[in-house]
């Protein structure tokens, strides 16, 4: 079975996502817990979200000129299903993140926060959006190939 | 009939009709009655529950 647009296009902005995020957090969590060369600022959040928008437009419009951009029934289905599971795991990551925030400076083993810079608990947010919109991706993926 | 033909006709992807066929894909009562008007035929002559 040949891939359909919608496959084609998830599976670049998959690529694209782990690529981008995958590298830019690797960056941060090392310098974060070995404290070692540019100190990461809120900012810095900017710089891979602006990248990936414009690998997006670029991945999309290149997309689009080669296959028809139709959608039905199906896709609309797997797309709705692979979003709640996205929304599982970002509520997860956002639920894990409120508690350490009750628990900062108590100086338990549970307390990851503490001696963090502050931009590493929007670091931490972003890798939860990340993190949930890469289980949307791989949701679909699975869907589009096993069925629904 | 090709699947792209039928696809065209009923107004949902090749993709759509592959799986239908491959039983990976229960589609809407809409498509379904579409199919069966596409071929003339009741809708339990298409389609089997089980």
């Amino acid at each position: 079975m040949s891939m359909s647009y919608k496959e084609k296009s998830l599976i670049a902005s998959l690529s694209a996502t782990l690529l981008v995020f995958g590298w830019y957090f690797y960056q941060v969590f090392s310098n974060q817990m070995f404290n070692i060369g540019h100190e990461f600022t809120f900012n810095d959040i900017f710089r891979p979200i602006i990248l990936i928008v414009v690998l997006e437009i670029i991945i999309q419009s290149f997309l689009a000129g080669k296959d028809k951009n139709k959608e039905d029934e199906r896709d609309a289905l797997i797309e709705l299903t692979s979003y709640r599971n996205g929304y599982w795991v970002l509520s997860i990551g956002v639920w894990f993140l409120l508690i350490q925030l009750l628990y900062v400076g108590s100086g338990g083993w549970y307390d990851i926060l503490e001696n963090s810079s502050p931009a590493f608990i929007p670091h931490l947010l972003l890798l939860f959006f990340v993190l949930a919109e890469v289980t949307n991706f791989i949701t679909q993926l699975y869907h589009y190939r096993k069925g629904i | 009939m090709s699947q792209q033909t039928l696809a065209d006709k009923v107004g949902v992807t090749r993709q759509t009709i592959f799986a239908i066929e491959k039983d990976k894909y229960s589609p809407s009562l809409e498509v379904a009655f579409k199919i069966s008007n596409v071929f003339k035929v009741p809708l339990e002559e298409v389609f089997i529950y089980d």
